[in-house]
């Protein structure tokens, strides 16, 4: 229905020519349901023509509720309903005046009702498929109206119990997708108040709810917490308001920190819910676009961290970049942080999906070249061991990785090139050969030994199948002009990747043949022929 | 007031010992015994020159004195200087108007006239010059005329001579001797030093002495001059320059008589007597005759046979040219070891990511890109195209075999109808045994399956197929083939009806086909044939793939790995496997960089890499893409890591006890289901093909069959990468996985010649790695020249000049220097003008002065005489009254 989303939009511009103009050009395009919604428009004119027919109020709310066969009409009612209530808003007939007579405050205590209803019918709207869109543009609509205009005596009043009911809603276990997007895209991020008092909504909904097994608030929450992303850094960045601002300047809604302080106990809030280990790494993984930069006292933050820092695999590495982020901004002193980095590189980490964001973080913590080269050393060595066993994707990073530390830390390229110039140690090694000083099984990166030892690992590696990783591979052992390589060339790699490179390319050189046929490719070759068989024939048996 | 100029002259010639009061004799005396007089002359002619100076202040320019002394080289002491001179400007001034006199006067003056003669002699208008001097002069250059030429030009030595009453005027010769005949012999003997030369030499010159009877042996030797050496040498080049023209005229006279006959030897090569010369024709020189009768028209008809016969002739003469020698058999073996080593080298640069052949070498340094590293490292094309490879060495050609040998057998028409062209039939010869082989295994295939191939309702004979057209898709290929029970026969005849040289569309045609045989390849796969079948048509594509069809197989290859890749990268079908054994057959598996294996590796390494296996056929298929693999590496040793993860994930899931602490860094995937191996199997079959379908019964024989697979695998793994730098490191968690599965909770469930092989395989890794640890020295990667460290310090100038220019840009140096000269050479010629146009005016004043005064000469000549006349008159006048006065009285 075409008409829905216009209408909206007039009525925020609030034509009244348009909207009496519209039955008309409504009953042409539509002449089927024009029946029902030109009665709907009727009954919303007769409305604005004079307080009599208030009473139509009830017969839209009875449409708007009752209605549930035609969907069309349902939202024509809403719409009409809404644009009922914002006028008697602005026109000031919801409001008790001092000079009011006994009969206007009955109207009013009645038309207060009515609203009440509509708005209840309205929330229910929400989370209904297909009509979320408009039912929460319709709400907001109330919400900007109710407060610029229901003040009660106060000079600014946010109609704070309106938001949090929405924000439940949405929240809520069967809210629907679009509508969260939709408010979180377009209001949170966008209006300081809204986010604001959805911040204040936010807090106490989890403990109002307070249903361990119900993962979907959780979650919801999170949804809408990390749409709030650009946190403001000053105070002159508040002044998108979606309701007129508040006049007086010391309001709250025009301090920074108090929007930080409510962010926080949201946040807070959610991470004292139970939480499983994948939104543990959703926090975790939003931890430092919208999380920590709320914070005024990240330290709160630290307890979250550790736990999840020292949990291990993909929640470690997730971690790490709060860890960090902590250290940065706060100064966090946390006790041997290189070992435990030193840990996470296990068997796993290049095969993980997190390895890229792992490798950015590695190289900012090993970019300082007052470490100790003990311990630059076992990272290199550790992790070219590693890249024995992984995926070319994986193994690619590496070698730009080890080349820019070695570049960094000079003292380390004696894993690369160390002439044995003792002649007894020159003996021994002619006798004896040489067992890798490294230890892989040490835990202490400053007590491996890797300094002792060589990268034969990637000597191997330069012997790789994919060519371009082979390539790679050779600018170890090559003269080191290059200052440094720019890692992110190298990350983000994955053998589809790799093979659209490959398989895209038109082949525009003759591609080699084999020269000879084979005799026997499936089958044994004669007892009587010399020619070996193949490796695939002797292993497997085509029959 | 100063002293008069002579009172100062007089006082410094004093001053100087010039003038000095007269001496006694015996002072002088004195002074001669002391021989001071020579000093004293010199000492006299340097003060009268100073003194000269001293009174001409005008005659001399001066250099600027420097501004500061310390600034300036030439007076580095700070002795105060006041410069010194630099030039003299009268001398100057007289001496370029002596030059203009020579130089310019003559032509300034001829500036205006036309014609005349030139008088080029020596000095003939110079009158300072005396007759021998000009005579001499005349001599001089006429000497040097003759002498121009190069020193070692024999030439000038016969040219005419100046003489004077037959006697040469030259200036070497006293007396004109021709010693041509005595000296050759000397000089001979000196071309044979080598046998005794000297000694010889003697001899014969002694020998000749005597002759003379002039004296004895006893003479000494003379030594010889130089000169005469340098006679001697001339002489022998004069006789060996003799030699030369003799030897070129007696060859001139030859070729003189040859020609003579050459008409006759045309008429014999084209087998008819040389026409009559038309008498008409004879008069166009240079042209040829027959051409020319036809120009003339006079016998078009006869000319037009003429030309038909001579074009027969000459078709008749290509084919009646000899063959190519026939090679002996040595010879053959050789070519074909040479052909071998070549190819042998190309593969070898392939698999080092250089281009195919050497000359062809861009050196192009491997940047750290990998996106550049593509492009530079893909060495294919680069070379000669295979198909021209192939037929330019004469290797063997399936296809053309093919044709011949089934034309024989099926359709006479074809063979009578055209005859093959003669290089077919030398490649044919060239490599009969392979290409009979070939045909024959098909041949001896088809026969024996023929009965059971595909449904094996149809028991048709073979040349019975009947072929309607070429199939150029799969579905056309399809619909032919529905019931064709002996397919590598319908390849066969398919690429004997449209065979690229019997029509001009065959080519695409087959190409079309060869797509679709790939196609097939994998739709027959996926519905269990005969490998049998699958082989031939994997050869048959390979053998297209040889012979101009690489593009279409190639693409069609990397087509099918595109929809691996796309749709079903996890879940490889039989059809995929059988696709990537075919391109480890048909292309060369060790190149660095190929378009199509990188992307199939690639492939494979992917499924190998990221699978985790659910079943246990995935495991089975990980291992024959496991197999594949090091297949693909047999040659190039390239270390795969997947692989090694792959096995020896599979042998920990299929261990019958889980180790306590996996070694090594591979990715353990955990299974759903235990695949561990419960009880021991008395024999243990080999991997089959059929194991990697998805499939339900059998698997417990499947696991021990993969443990005894894996183990295999583990030892070729070991066998190929055995001599890397990390194979300690790679293969020592295997070792620790093995050593697991023959302890006592492994072992009772093995089978016995797993358990056996289990143990062979102990040892032998821990031998290799053994060795490996052994052989393992410290890295020394960078023995590279040390890079010269960029100099900023600016260089210290020892003796520096303020005035030098000191700049290290040479461009700009070179510009400053050319400016400088431009500068000074304007200057010059601004002088030069200026100079030239001051000595013009003084020429022209000079000459009016000498007209002027020419001019009032005369003036006063005429007046003169005028009034000596008028004098005359008036005295003759005067005497005449004064006699008529007397007369009167």
């Amino acid at each position: 229905m075409p008409g829905v989303t216009g209408d909206a939009a007039l009525l925020n511009k609030r034509k009244r020519t348009s909207a009496d103009r519209r039955p008309s050009k409504r009953a042409r395009s539509e002449s089927i349901e024009a029946d029902g919604q030109a009665q709907i428009l009727l009954l919303e004119n007769e409305i604005f023509e004079a307080k009599k027919n208030y009473n139509n109020i009830a017969k839209l709310i009875k449409i708007f509720k009752d209605d549930k066969g035609d969907a069309d009409n349902l939202v024509v009612a809403a719409v009409s309903l809404c644009r009922v209530f914002v006028r008697l808003m602005a026109s000031g007939d919801m409001v008790r005046r001092r000079g009011s007579t006994e009969k206007e405050v009955v109207v009013i205590k009645w038309l207060k009702e009515r609203y009440t209803e509509y708005k209840s019918s309205l929330l229910v709207l929400l989370s209904e498929d297909g009509l979320e869109s408009t039912a929460l543009t319709l709400c907001m609509r109330l919400l900007k109206s109710e407060g610029e205009h229901l003040l009660s005596g106060q000079e600014y009043s946010f109609p704070g119990s309106f938001l949090s009911e929405i924000v439940q809603i949405l929240v809520g276990p069967e809210s629907s997708e679009a509508a969260r997007a939709e408010f979180g895209g377009k209001y949170v991020e966008e209006y300081d108040d809204i986010r604001y008092y959805t911040f204040k909504a936010l807090k106490s909904i989890p403990r109002g709810y307070q249903l361990p097994s119900d993962r979907s608030i959780f979650d919801h929450s999170i949804e809408i917490l990390t749409a709030a992303e650009s946190v403001p850094e000053s105070k002159e960045e508040l002044e998108d308001f979606y309701i007129s601002a508040p006049k007086k300047k010391t309001h709250e809604l025009y301090s920074l920190a108090q929007h930080k302080n409510r962010a926080q106990e949201a946040w807070l809030a959610l991470m004292d819910m139970d939480m499983d280990k994948e939104q543990r790494k959703l926090i975790l993984g939003a931890m430092t676009t919208s999380v920590a930069p709320w914070f005024m006292k990240p330290e709160l933050l630290m307890d979250f961290l550790t736990d999840s820092y020292n949990a291990g695999g993909s929640t470690s590495l997730l971690a790490l970049s709060g860890v960090f982020y902590l250290i940065q901004e706060r100064n966090l002193d946390y006790p041997s942080f290189y070992r435990k980095l030193y840990s996470l590189l296990d068997s796993g980490i290049l095969h993980s999906k997190h390895r890229s964001r792992f490798f950015r973080l590695l190289d900012t913590f090993l970019s300082s070249t007052h470490l100790p080269v003990a311990l630059v050393a076992s990272f290199l060595k550790r992790l070219s061991r590693l890249a024995l066993n992984a995926t070319p994707s994986g193994a690619i990073p590496v070698i730009p990785w080890i080349y820019n530390l070695l570049k960094k830390h000079p003292t380390c390229t004696f894993m690369i090139h160390r002439v044995t110039r003792d002649l007894e140690a020159k003996e021994i090694l002619e006798n004896h050969g040489l067992t890798d000083p490294f230890l892989m099984d040490e835990e202490d990166p400053m007590e491996t030994h890797a300094i002792d030892s060589s990268l034969w690992e990637i000597v191997m590696l330069q012997d790789h199948v994919h060519p371009n990783l082979a390539t790679l591979a050779k600018i170890i052992s090559e003269q080191f002009t290059k200052h440094a390589y720019n890692l992110e060339d190298f990350l983000d790699h994955s053998y589809s990747t790799l093979l659209d490179a490959d398989l895209s390319k038109e082949v525009k050189k003759s591609p080699a043949i084999e020269f000879e046929i084979p005799k026997k490719i499936f089958t044994k070759h004669d007892v009587g022929s010399e020619v070996e068989d193949s490796l695939l024939v002797r292993l497997v048996d085509f029959s | 007031m100063p002293p008069s100029q002579l009172k100062r002259l007089k006082a410094s010639l004093r001053e100087q010992g010039i003038l000095r009061p007269q001496e006694s004799k015996k002072q002088k005396k004195q002074k001669t015994q002391n021989g001071g007089n020579k000093d004293k002359r010199v000492n006299r002619t340097e003060a009268l020159n100073s003194i000269r100076d001293q009174f001409n202040p005008f005659e001399y320019k001066w250099s600027k004195a420097p501004r500061f002394d310390a600034t300036s080289v030439k007076n580095p002491g700070g002795k105060e200087s006041k410069g010194s001179i630099v030039g003299r400007p009268s001398v100057r001034k007289s001496m370029d108007a002596q030059q203009f006199q020579m130089n310019q006067l003559a032509r300034i003056e001829n500036r205006r006239r036309v014609g005349g003669i030139l008088d080029r002699r020596f000095g003939e208008n110079d009158p300072t010059m005396a007759p021998e001097e000009k005579m001499l002069e005349r001599f001089t250059l006429e000497k040097q005329s003759r002498h121009k030429h190069s020193m070692f030009d024999l030439e000038d030595d016969n040219e005419m001579e100046l003489t004077h009453m037959g006697q040469s005027l030259s200036l070497d010769a006293p007396a004109i001797v021709d010693d041509f005949d005595e000296e050759i012999e000397v000089s001979d003997a000196e071309d044979h030093l080598s046998d005794g030369g000297p000694r010889k030499r003697r001899r014969l010159s002694s020998d000749e002495e005597s002759e003379d009877g002039e004296s004895g042996e006893d003479r000494p030797e003379k030594k010889k001059s130089k000169h005469e050496v340098m006679r001697e040498v001339i002489a022998k080049s004069k006789l060996h320059k003799y030699e030369r023209q003799a030897a070129k005229d007696d060859d001139d006279d030859l070729r003189e008589t040859i020609d003579k006959e050459t008409s006759s030897i045309h008429a014999l090569l084209q087998g008819m007597g040389r026409r009559p010369v038309a008498a008409s024709t004879s008069d166009i020189a240079g042209m040829n005759p027959d051409r020319a009768a036809l120009l003339n028209g006079t016998d078009k008809l006869q000319a037009e046979k003429e030309y038909d016969k001579r074009l027969r002739q000459l078709a008749q003469d290509t084919r009646a040219k000899p063959t190519e020698r026939s090679k002996t058999e040595q010879e053959i073996v050789e070519d074909k070891a040479k052909v071998q080593k070549d190819r042998e080298e190309k593969t070898q640069r392939r698999m080092q990511g250089l281009p195919e052949s050497s000359d062809e070498e861009e050196v192009s340094q491997a940047s750290g890109k990998l996106e550049e590293d593509d492009e530079e490292e893909n060495p294919f094309g680069l070379g000669i195209p295979i198909q021209k490879l192939a037929s330019d060495m004469g290797v063997e050609d399936e296809d053309d075999f093919l044709i011949d040998n089934d034309l024989v057998a099926s359709d006479s028409e074809i063979e009578s109808a055209e005859d093959t062209s003669s290089d077919d039939g030398s490649e044919e010869s060239g490599e009969e045994d392979d290409d009979a082989e070939f045909l024959q295994g098909i041949l001896t295939e088809a026969e024996s399956k023929q009965s059971e191939f595909l449904t094996g309702a149809n028991s048709q004979v073979p040349s019975l197929i009947r072929i309607s057209k070429c199939p150029e898709s799969h579905e056309e290929l399809l619909d032919m083939t529905e019931d064709v029970n002996d397919f590598p026969e319908f390849i066969k005849l398919i690429r004997t009806k449209y065979h690229p040289k019997f029509g001009v569309d065959n080519k695409t045609k087959l190409g079309g086909f060869t797509i679709s045989l790939i196609d097939h390849l994998s739709y027959l796969a996926n519905r269990k044939a005969q490998f049998s079948v699958l082989e031939s048509i994997i050869r048959h594509i390979h053998s297209l793939a040889k012979n101009g069809y690489q593009f279409e197989i190639s693409n069609r290859f990397r087509y099918h790995l595109k929809v691996i890749h796309e749709s079903r990268p996890m879940a490889l079908t039989a059809g995929d496997l059988v696709l990537l054994t075919a391109i480890g057959t048909i292309f060369p598996t060790s190149d660095h960089f190929h378009q199509v294996v990188t992307p199939a590796i690639l492939t494979i390494s992917r499924y190998l890499g990221l699978k985790i296996p659910q079943k246990l056929s995935d495991y089975a298929v990980g291992a024959y893409l496991c197999t594949l693999c090091l297949q693909y590496q047999r040659q190039s040793k390239r270390y795969v890591p997947e692989v090694m993860n792959f096995i020896e994930n599979t042998l920990c899931v299929v261990a019958p006890s889980e180790l306590s602490k996996h070694p090594g860094h591979f990715p353990y995937h955990v299974p759903k289901e235990s695949f561990r191996i419960e009880m021991a199997i008395e024999t243990v079959r080999r991997l089959s093909f059929s194991d990697c379908l998805p499939q339900e019964s059998g698997q417990e024989e499947l696991k021990a069959v993969l443990l005894e697979t894996n183990l295999k695998l583990l030892e070729a793994a070991a066998d190929l990468w055995s001599g890397k730098a990390a194979f300690f490191e790679v293969f020592e968690p295997g070792l620790v996985i093995i050593q697991h599965l023959s302890g006592k909770k492994c072992k009772p469930n093995l089978s016995p010649s797993t358990q056996t092989s289990v143990a062979k395989l102990i040892q032998k890794l821990t031998l290799l790695l053994q060795q490996a640890q052994l052989s393992r020295r410290p890295l020394e990667l960078h023995h590279h020249r040390p890079l010269a460290i960029k100099m900023a310090i600016p260089k210290f100038e020892e003796s520096y000049n303020p005035d030098k220019h000191y700049d290290p840009n040479p461009d700009r140096t070179e510009a400053s220097k050319l400016k400088k000269e431009l500068k000074r050479e304007r200057k010059g010629a601004i002088r030069d003008l200026r100079k030239d146009a001051k000595a013009v005016a003084r020429e022209a004043l000079k000459q009016k002065k000498a007209k002027d005064e020419a001019y009032e000469k005369k003036y006063k000549r005429l007046v003169a005489e005028i009034q000596g006349e008028e004098g005359r008159e008036a005295k003759a006048y005067e005497r005449e009254k004064e006699w008529r006065k007397k007369g009167r009285k």
